[in-house]
């Protein structure tokens, strides 16, 4: 099938408005992008510019205005939108209106009715039951009765301490809610009740709804995520791993991830790791068969220090740690694995060209995202001008790949409106070894500068990233 | 002396061409040339020759008067009405009852000076003893034109103290007469707001326990209605009583909002086509009797009228009294011979009836004036049900009624006893048991001590598998109607994305997911009736009746017939509001819908009955009845009193059936006003408006025109009307449904068959 009559608009900014640029060059197919005024000096506006020619480029107001984004597309005479992550990558109802729209395109990313079923997290806990996908345990529905709420409480409780939980807690949580949102924790008995009725109030108040989700709160966890590739119609679904990102920032944002996600071949674990990242790989594969996943996403799971796997949530769209995967991941023997090509090649209605057998894995990556924060104070974004930022001490190693949306060869203002991400380092070895000592390489040899408006010196999260790469993969 | 005389002749002439307003042009100049020539020779004439003259202009006068007293049009009685000239309550007062009080007014100082109350007494002789009969005499004094009277318009507080002096009345058991003078009710909304006061006037009035008389002069629709609600309702010969002003109607009729005026000749066609005269409502049944007045209307000299006016006043009280008093084969003969002696002249000032009622003839009163709107306008509507089958649901309403008395009145009672009496005997009996057995069970439990892990078990699958689920209730943004309007590939501004940075919706989302709510800010855009009726109700439980009474054209009213059946075409529907069964969860209700796409959701003589059959169908049921208003305009005009009346007939209706022990409930959407808001609607304990809907009495267009003020922004909004105590709660549109059901669940009567 040929896909390169396709235009694709472009509706992201920074490093994987880049990676989908470059993804498009490789595929043949044109593209279209977009920037506000705060991102005239990023590197995607140079790169669109360089590469995309004087209508390859649009001024918009608003990365989070579909009215716009669309515009665009019509003036451009796209065929097809990449989301990218992050603003409209998981909205379903965006994914439904490009294509439903008079003049309809294609939605780079899985079919919107995909998008809603994983997206809601009631429906994604029901489908993995009812695949004997394990779950957190606790409610897979609303509970709107008080007292069905407290008999639920109780028996998670007991349920802990059966397993030999020293101290138990459980989680109420609006089952509308998301982002954090409407989430506490009960640790005693006699408190569920007061704790039940502010959460139930405020899922009323802001979500509309009362029902709460009430569920074990599982603490001394690793996190773990599955990657998933299905092409359109869904008639092929191949995983491309796991990844482990367990190190994450204090808000729980990850900041560095390890693929494959764990390493039993040179570290010891409680439990048999190599059957865990099985069992997840087939949980996520029965769970994509079962909804028809036709485009990249991500199963994440935790897994507790003695082997449990939970299924957390479904990420239907192209995550920021695709790198990583595809850094070990080898498709017929071949390296060079582009995850994102794959999802828009797939996405425009390429068939995928290959099965699981086709895959193999080889090596360690490891991913440091690299930003301007200060991790020694709670993670508080750092802003001002960079003024060198340069790897070039490392020479052209082929087992580092750098993704960044900031100049090399000119200072760049961090824009306050979005998040502070400057770089990604994806750092490849042939054993968990020689990765973490070139990731160490790499981490000294990067030069990372600058000063903030009030003249003090740059922060960024490089000697975090520093010290936790010795212990990476351990459990 | 004769100055004077010729002074009141110039008065008459005046008076005259005032209420001709240019018309007959004919007589008054003849009148007016015969005056000035008199007046140019006054001066030379001898004091019996100037005599002579005035006694024959005086003549000619009479003579005119009755001429055109007999061509006088419906629109020349409005202005009859309205002269300052005509009588007025204090006049009336003064020149009929024997003794008054002002209650609450002295002059200007009063709460409203629109309305007056007074405590006043009739004399009565009847041989050599006299008695004093008390009455409270409740009114609208227009003060002949005094500005501080506002021209008889009553505000809010002035009729809730109107109400307040029926309910004393009530207390010392005496007999209430009211005086309507009143173009139409104040339309403000304060605490409390016009139409939310004149609901609870008329829900009150319905069940006052003391004999109410009501005389109509100046009947101004709502305004009317607020006091007007009684056992025996007169009127004066050449009074108006209306649903709207015949101006008001013919803005509407020639769709008149901004520019030139409507011309005289329309307003007098609207006069004559909306049946307001005393002649038109008395063929109509809305009134009881005509007070015959003198010629060209009552004024303050026409002594003569009062004293018809009492002897009315009287023998309505007194047949009101004689109507619900004594055992009924006496109390029919004592009402023959009084008719009798009535035709013969009985002087009614020499015959003496007590009017306090005993609690049984009290009771009687009230069922009759019940009876009495019950049937008032039932030929104003089509009733497409054929006879047989007409009479079949009659049969089937007295053997439901028996049926459902049965099962959810006896049996059910004793249901319970029985329930309860084996519940304490289980109870009883299992306090006992626990303590024998206990040693027993403590036993078994160490020998069987694998229950426990059993038991565990099952704790285990329950928190770990999946569970039953129906997610019938969780419709989150899946609508089982979907509005034409989502069907557009079109962006929807938010009418408040200045103040609120509200972006752009797609149609499609709006008006399908979001069921026409902003996400960003929550403003409700309109939707159809039809989203309510299948996202609210369970699925396929919508049931309609009656669907065959038709709203008509029963004032005959010129080009009506065709917008009617123009509005029924377009809708499909054969009025503006759709009475259905329908289950919400499981529980049965009845629901009376009024939609606004008929006719703006108008209510006349065809919605009233529909309304009335269903809270009757509801109390037989003891199911809750729901109001839904999907919107309303009011009461529909071209229909006249047919119209009017209702306001308080189905206020009347709703009163029985939450007096019978049921759950009203209303749900106001988009924008509701006037009339049904002022009577039936407005009077429900339970109310509730759906976010960005508006209620009120008048539109803001009428507010400005009649106060003077532009009303503030968002005068009419939900939450200024809970504010103002008159609905009780704001519901998002996509929890209706939810909201429904715990209304349902925790308010109502008694007598509720879910409970």
């Amino acid at each position: 099938m040929d896909i390169s009559d396709n235009k694709v608009l472009i509706a992201n900014r920074g490093e994987i408005a880049i990676r989908i640029i470059q993804a498009c060059r490789k595929l043949g197919v044109d593209f279209v992008c977009v920037y506000t005024a705060e991102d005239a000096h990023s590197g995607h506006v140079r790169l669109a510019r360089e590469l995309g020619g004087p209508s390859g480029l649009y001024r918009i107001s608003s990365y989070h205005d579909a009215n716009e984004l669309m515009a665009v597309a019509d003036a451009a005479e796209a065929t097809a939108v990449h989301p990218g992550y992050g603003f409209f990558a998981e909205d379903y109802r965006f994914a439904r209106r490009v294509m439903q729209r008079d003049r309809g395109i294609v939605f780079i990313g899985p079919s919107w009715r995909v998008i809603r079923e994983l997206g809601d997290k009631i429906n994604t806990k029901r489908l993995a039951r009812s695949l004997g996908v394990p779950t957190v345990p606790g409610s897979d529905r609303p509970i709107y009765d008080e007292l069905e709420a407290e008999e639920l409480a109780r028996s998670l409780f007991n349920f802990q301490v059966q397993q030999g939980i020293k101290n138990p807690l459980v989680l109420i949580k609006a089952s509308a809610g998301g982002g954090g949102m409407g989430i506490e924790e009960v640790q005693d008995l006699d408190l569920f009740r007061s704790v039940y009725r502010r959460v139930r109030n405020y899922a009323a108040r802001q979500f509309k709804d009362e029902g709460v989700l009430i569920e074990q709160r599982i603490r001394d966890f690793n996190h773990l995520e599955v990657q998933i590739l299905g092409d359109r119609n869904a008639r092929n679904i191949v995983h491309f791993g796991t990844r482990n990102c367990s190190i994450q920032s204090t808000g729980l944002q990850k900041r560095v991830e390890i693929a494959p996600g764990f390493d039993p071949s040179s570290l010891s674990y409680n439990f048999n790791a190599q059957k865990l990242m099985d069992d997840i790989t087939n949980h996520s594969l029965a769970m994509a068969r079962k909804v028809g996943y036709d485009s990249v996403g991500t199963w994440e799971w935790i897994v507790t220090r003695n082997g449990n796997p939970y299924l957390m949530e479904v990420n239907t769209r192209i995550q920021v740690e695709n790198g990583v995967s595809a850094a070990i991941a080898r498709v017929k023997g071949q390296s060079g694995v582009d995850l994102i090509a794959e999802q828009i090649r797939t996405g425009l209605g390429d068939p995928l060209g290959y099965t699981q057998k086709d895959i193999s894995f080889e090596g360690v990556g490891i991913e440091y995202r690299i930003i301007a924060e200060d991790p020694a104070n709670r993670f508080t974004p750092w802003v001002g001008r960079i003024e060198k930022f340069d790897w070039s001490g490392l020479g052209n190693e082929p087992w580092l790949q750098m993704y960044t949306h900031v100049p090399t060869d000119t200072p760049y203002d961090i824009p306050t409106e979005f998040d502070p991400n400057l770089a990604l380092g994806i750092v490849w070895g042939k054993d968990l070894d020689e990765v973490k000592a070139r990731g160490l390489q790499f981490l000294d040899k990067l030069r990372l500068e600058g000063v903030a408006g009030n003249g003090a010196p740059m922060k960024s999260n490089l000697e975090f990233l520093r010290n936790k790469t010795p212990d990476i993969l351990k459990f | 002396m004769d100055e004077k005389k010729f002074h009141q002749l110039q008065e008459r002439y005046n008076y005259m061409r005032d209420i001709l307003a240019g018309k007959n042009n004919e007589n008054l100049r003849l009148l007016a040339s015969r005056m000035e020539e008199l007046a140019g020779r006054m001066p030379g004439l001898a004091p019996a020759e100037l005599k002579e003259a005035l006694k024959t202009l005086e003549d000619l006068f009479n003579f005119v008067e009755k001429k055109i007293e007999a061509e006088l049009t419906p629109m020349d009685k409005v202005r009859i009405v309205r002269s300052p000239q005509r009588v007025c309550l204090r006049d009336i007062l003064e020149n009929v009852y024997d003794n008054y009080t002002e209650i609450g007014s002295q002059g200007e100082h009063s709460l409203d000076p629109a309305i007056l109350i007074a405590r006043a007494y009739i004399t009565r002789r009847r041989g050599k003893r006299t008695i004093n009969q008390s009455v409270m005499v409740i009114g609208h004094e227009k003060g002949h034109g005094e500005e501080i009277r506002n021209g008889g318009s009553a505000t809010p507080w002035g009729n809730a103290k109107a109400l307040h002096y029926m309910k004393v009345a009530e207390t010392e058991n005496i007999p209430i007469h009211t005086y309507v003078f009143t173009p139409g009710a104040f339309p403000v909304e304060d605490t409390p707001g016009a139409a939310q006061q004149i609901a609870k006037n008329l829900y009150d009035m319905g069940n006052i326990r003391v004999p109410v008389l009501s005389v109509f002069s100046e009947g101004g629709s709502g305004g009317a209605e607020a006091i007007g609600l009684a056992d025996r309702r007169l009127m004066f010969s050449h009074g108006y009583y209306s649903v709207i002003s015949p101006e008001g109607g013919a803005a509407i009729e020639g769709n008149v909002k901004k520019g030139p005026r409507a011309t005289p000749e329309l307003i007098e066609t609207c006069a004559e086509q909306l049946r307001l005269t005393a002649e038109d409502n008395l063929r109509l049944g809305y009134i009881d009797g005509i007070i015959q007045e003198p010629d060209l209307g009552a004024r303050c000299h026409h002594y003569d009228f009062f004293r018809l006016l009492r002897q009315e006043v009287l023998r309505a009280t007194d047949e009101i009294v004689l109507g619900v008093r004594g055992i009924v084969p006496f109390r029919n003969m004592a009402l023959r011979s009084r008719r009798k002696k009535t035709e013969e002249g009985l002087n009614m000032d020499t015959v003496h009836v007590r009017w306090n009622l005993s609690p049984s003839a009290q009771e009687r009163l009230v069922e009759r004036r019940h009876r009495k709107f019950r049937r008032y306008s039932l030929s104003a509507f089509k009733d497409k049900r054929n006879s047989g089958n007409r009479f079949r649901e009659r049969i089937c309403d007295v053997l439901s009624e028996l049926f459902y008395c049965i099962r959810y009145d006896l049996l059910r009672s004793h249901q319970q006893k029985i329930s309860n009496f084996f519940g304490e005997i289980h109870s009883e009996t299992s306090f006992f048991f626990k303590n024998q057995t206990a040693p027993v069970r403590r036993l078994i439990g160490r020998l069987f001590s694998g229950t426990k892990a059993r038991k565990n078990d099952a704790a285990e699958k329950q928190l770990t598998t999946l569970s039953d689920w129906s997610s019938d209730q969780d419709q989150r943004g899946h609508w089982a109607y979907v509005s034409p309007k989502a069907k557009e590939d079109k962006a929807v501004i938010c009418p408040n994305a200045a103040t609120h940075g509200c972006l752009d919706m797609w149609a499609p989302d709006l008006y399908g997911e979001f069921a026409g709510v902003c996400t960003h800010c929550g403003h409700h855009f309109p939707m159809e009736y039809q989203w309510y009726l299948y996202n609210v109700f369970d699925r396929g439980s919508v049931r309609e009746f009656n669907s065959d009474i038709e709203c008509g054209n029963p004032n005959n009213y010129a080009g009506f017939d065709v917008k009617i059946e123009k509005a029924k075409a377009a809708t499909g529907l054969k009025s503006s509001c759709i009475t259905f069964d329908a289950t919400l969860n499981g529980i049965n209700l009845v629901v009376a819908m009024l939609v606004a796409p008929f006719r703006g959701g108008s209510f006349g003589a065809a919605e009233g009955e529909k309304f009335i059959l269903a809270s009757e169908r509801a109390s037989r049921k003891r199911q809750p009845f729901l109001a839904y208003v999907h919107g309303t305009a009011g009461i529909r005009i071209q229909e006249g009193v047919n119209g009017v009346i209702q306001m308080p007939r189905c206020t009347m209706a709703v009163r029985r059936y939450i007096d019978a022990g049921g759950l009203y409930l209303v749900v106001y959407d988009t924008n509701s006003y006037a009339g049904p808001v002022a009577s039936f609607l407005g009077c429900s304990p339970y109310q509730f408006g759906i976010r960005s809907s508006n209620v009120g009495f008048a539109g803001p267009g009428v507010i400005q025109e009649t106060t003077g003020v532009a009303p503030a922004p968002h005068y009419h909004s939900v939450y200024k009307a809970i504010a103002r105590g008159h609905i009780q709660g704001i519901w998002d549109r996509r929890e209706a449904r939810f909201n429904l059901h715990q209304s349902m669940m925790t308010m109502g009567g008694r007598n509720l068959y879910y409970k």
